[in-house]
């Protein structure tokens, strides 16, 4: 076994320099595409900012920087773009070392652990009555007191977009779900909706090219917070400072969702890639957020409707984020000016970003043909009075794992949904009473939700 | 006939030896030149070695005694034993060690007996034919996990997926990674494919390097074929087998990309391994002290399993 082959010298006549001189070059174009540098260089205000939009959203608001940069030549914003999985992280760490940039954006839910960690500036001075200001009377209520938190605003929302019914035209029809034109009708009650997945349950021997189901859970976390809701359920108490996964009203609600897998009305998160079923046509109706709206325009042969979702409790809730606009806590002069404008012109501007799959906040952008023209948006834009947003709680990542392990298990039926939502509560609330315990951000924590 | 201990036996015409000279005897400026030539050589592997490896080594030691919680305004407080205390008492490290456990138990094994086998079925084919099997075994090594691991969780979709395209013409569909049981299993596939070029490639030099005399010799007692694999391959390759094992299994223990990227620990946390509950404790909660305090668990469990194999093997 042992070879007589000379040992070869090829490996000692590589050229070395040729070599290096790639990698460098290699290495140089790797570190590059992050970040998107337009406008104007030398001399005015670079800003940096930091959001997660890396799909098509991302190149929108690419879109929106370069109009930003190009008609103020005095600013320079300087967009990153990252993948939502690491984007916090990232932020955080950056944030925590002083190098946060002078923008950025977090959802909602997030922005209490920014405010509470010391690097976000109050952004109460962007809003008034002057031109260069913005009109608080003219966001949604809800959706601007959402930025609050002891009577300041952290940050301007630049949209809201919500879960919303995306429902499946041509399978709506094959079972008879009409309207009195013989149009598919999106379901509004729980009754309705119970009917079309009786309607179109899988039929036995199928095989699974043919086999069609009425509903699927997409994104587990926001389907049954938005049933949840409905079902007057919350996650904690007025404080923040107690857990209630298992509150009655939430044991029901994940009970009822999950007795739909257990009678095969529903596939089980183990049987189905639930959106992609639904965007091959299979499903008549699934519940996600505006933002998938540039998937399914592409999605060639699906006949698809948009509507908001039926009431399935005893109230109308719905799942809903924002992205915040945020500053650095530490600008002052010409960067808190440029960060001002530029965060003006892009709430302004926000019509060209609801093209891409999200709901304006501004009534007065809503107000025009161009937003009436956007069919999905307007649809889901019916369910803004009622969002409900997750608890923005300081320990938001903590309680976000174990809310996902419990819908999980209830789903799967490994765990009954009481049993799923206790062990929930015993996880959840030693974080909590550690965070109280050692007095982190004792002045976020017991903010209203 | 016996086998000798391998040692070479070739010295013919023995020369007379120049004197001996121990480094005490050696003080001359060359030798001392020498020596600083030396350290010269290592510098940059030290530098590295120090600052990369060692430093954060006793930086996370120090940390894994402390209360540090970057999002406190505290400085990090000492607070001895308590987050090993933590650990031992928290379901979720356990949870999480399982499955790491689980992990290593399936792969370690089946890498090495796959590479093995690899090793000594490319062994046998012509030497000028060799290099084609062999970057055909390694070429997935060569990809990153990110690219792998996307790769994979597409085959693996249930859906559309290629795997599952090609079941579904026998009317079944495999819960490839959304599964609780299906799921660690389907990593361990992916990584036996990612991962096997690397043994494979430290044992076919291992056998490579046994000399051909004593297949030669083994042949006059009749030790052909398999015989020769059990009595001569096996026996001499046993220190890079070792090695490989070693290798493989430390690697294992820190497997964290394939899950991150396939499953995100899911479901139901069966692929939350421990790097990964680890990594979010400290990055997405940044508990910087609890989450050192469980990598050094980590780290004295793989050298203690790296200990017992050295140990084993010797042994035999």
């Amino acid at each position: 076994m042992a070879s007589a082959e000379p040992t070869s010298t090829a490996e000692e006549s590589i050229p070395r320099r040729a070599f290096l001189a790639a990698a460098v070059g290699a290495a140089s174009s790797l570190a590059l595409p992050g970040c998107d540098r337009d406008g104007a260089s030398g001399g005015g205000v670079t800003l940096r900012f930091w959001n997660m939009f890396s799909g098509p959203d991302g190149r929108t608001m690419l879109g929106l920087v370069r109009k930003f940069n190009a008609q103020h030549p005095d600013v320079n914003v300087v967009m990153q773009r990252m993948h939502w999985s690491t984007y916090y992280n990232k932020l955080f760490v950056a944030g925590l070392g002083g190098r946060a940039p002078e923008v950025f954006i977090t959802h909602r839910y997030a922005l209490r652990r920014f405010v509470g960690a010391g690097f976000v500036r109050k952004a109460d001075d962007l809003f008034g009555p002057r031109a260069d200001q913005l009109d608080p009377s003219d966001f949604d209520p809800n959706i601007l007191n959402a930025m609050q938190q002891g009577g300041t605003y952290w940050g301007v929302p630049l949209d809201v977009h919500p879960l919303g019914m995306y429902y499946n035209r041509t399978l709506l029809k094959s079972v008879g779900f009409v309207d009195n034109s013989g149009a598919a009708k999106p379901p509004t009650t729980r009754g309705e909706f119970l009917d079309v997945l009786h309607r179109l349950k899988p039929k036995p021997g199928a095989s699974s090219r043919d086999t069609t189901w009425g509903f699927v859970y997409t994104w587990q976390r926001t389907n049954l917070y938005a049933i949840l809701r409905q079902f007057g359920g919350q996650l904690f108490n007025s404080t923040l400072t107690r857990a209630t996964f298992a509150a009655p009203q939430n044991v029901q609600a994940l009970a009822w969702g999950s007795d739909l897998v257990r009678q095969g009305l529903v596939p089980g998160p183990q049987s189905a890639d639930s959106w992609v079923m639904f965007m091959q046509g299979h499903v008549g109706i699934a519940f996600e957020g505006i933002y998938v709206l540039p998937d399914v325009r592409k999605q060639a042969g699906l006949d698809w409707g948009a509507a908001p979702l039926p009431l399935l409790g005893s109230q109308r809730a719905t799942w809903g984020e924002s992205h915040s606009l945020v500053m650095r806590n530490d600008l002052d002069g010409r960067q808190l000016d440029a960060a001002k404008r530029f965060i003006k012109f892009l709430s302004d501007n926000s019509l060209d970003w609801a093209e891409g799959g999200q709901v304006p906040v501004r009534q007065s952008l809503r107000d025009t043909d161009r937003f009436r023209a956007m069919y999905a948006q307007n649809q889901f834009a019916k369910q803004i009075p009622y969002v409900a947003y997750l608890p923005p709680a300081p320990y938001v990542f903590e309680y976000l794992r174990a809310f996902d392990d419990a819908i999980e298990l209830a789903l799967r039926g490994t765990k009954s949904a009481q049993a799923a939502l206790q062990a929930a509560d015993q996880i959840v609330q030693p974080v909590i009473d550690r965070y109280a315990r050692q007095d982190l951000w004792r002045d976020v924590m017991g903010g209203a939700q | 006939m016996t086998l000798g201990t391998g040692a070479p036996t070739t010295a013919r015409n023995p020369q007379p030896l120049p004197p001996r000279v121990t480094p005490a005897d050696d003080v001359s400026p060359c030798r001392a030149r020498a020596d600083f030539t030396g350290y010269l050589f290592l510098a940059p592997y030290l530098l590295l070695f120090g600052v990369f490896l060692l430093l954060p080594l006793v930086y996370g030691l120090w940390l894994s005694f402390m209360q540090y919680e970057m999002l406190s305004p505290d400085p990090p407080t000492f607070i001895g034993l308590a987050n090993y205390r933590e650990a031992f008492a928290d379901q979720r490290f356990w949870t999480a060690l399982w499955a790491t456990l689980r992990f290593v138990g399936m792969t370690s094994p089946l890498t090495i007996l796959l590479a093995l086998a690899l090793a000594l079925a490319i062994s046998t084919i012509p030497d000028r034919r060799q290099h084609v099997y062999r970057l055909m075994v390694f070429l997935p090594m060569m990809i990153t996990i990110t690219v792998a691991g996307l790769v994979w969780r597409w085959l693996y979709n249930t859906e559309f997926g290629l795997l599952n395209a090609i079941l579904d013409n026998f009317g079944f569909k495999a819960p490839w990674l959304t599964d609780r049981d299906w799921a660690m299993p389907s990593i361990v596939l992916m990584t036996l494919w990612w991962t096997v070029g690397g043994p494979l490639v430290i044992l076919l030099a291992g056998i490579r390097q046994i000399p051909d005399a004593y297949y030669e010799a083994g042949a006059l007692d009749g030790a052909t074929g398999w015989r020769g694999t059990i009595y001569i391959t096996l026996p001499m390759l046993k220190p890079v087998l070792l090695l490989a094992v070693v290798l493989n299994v430390i690697g294992a223990f820190q497997v964290f990309g394939q899950p991150f990227i396939m499953t995100q620990g899911g479901p139901e946390r069966s692929t939350l391994v421990l790097m990964m509950y680890i990594y979010e404790t400290s990055f997405n909660n940044y508990r910087l002290g609890y989450g050192a305090a469980m990598s050094w668990l980590l780290f004295l469990l793989i050298a203690a399993f790296s200990v017992i194999q050295f140990r084993l093997m010797r042994e035999k």
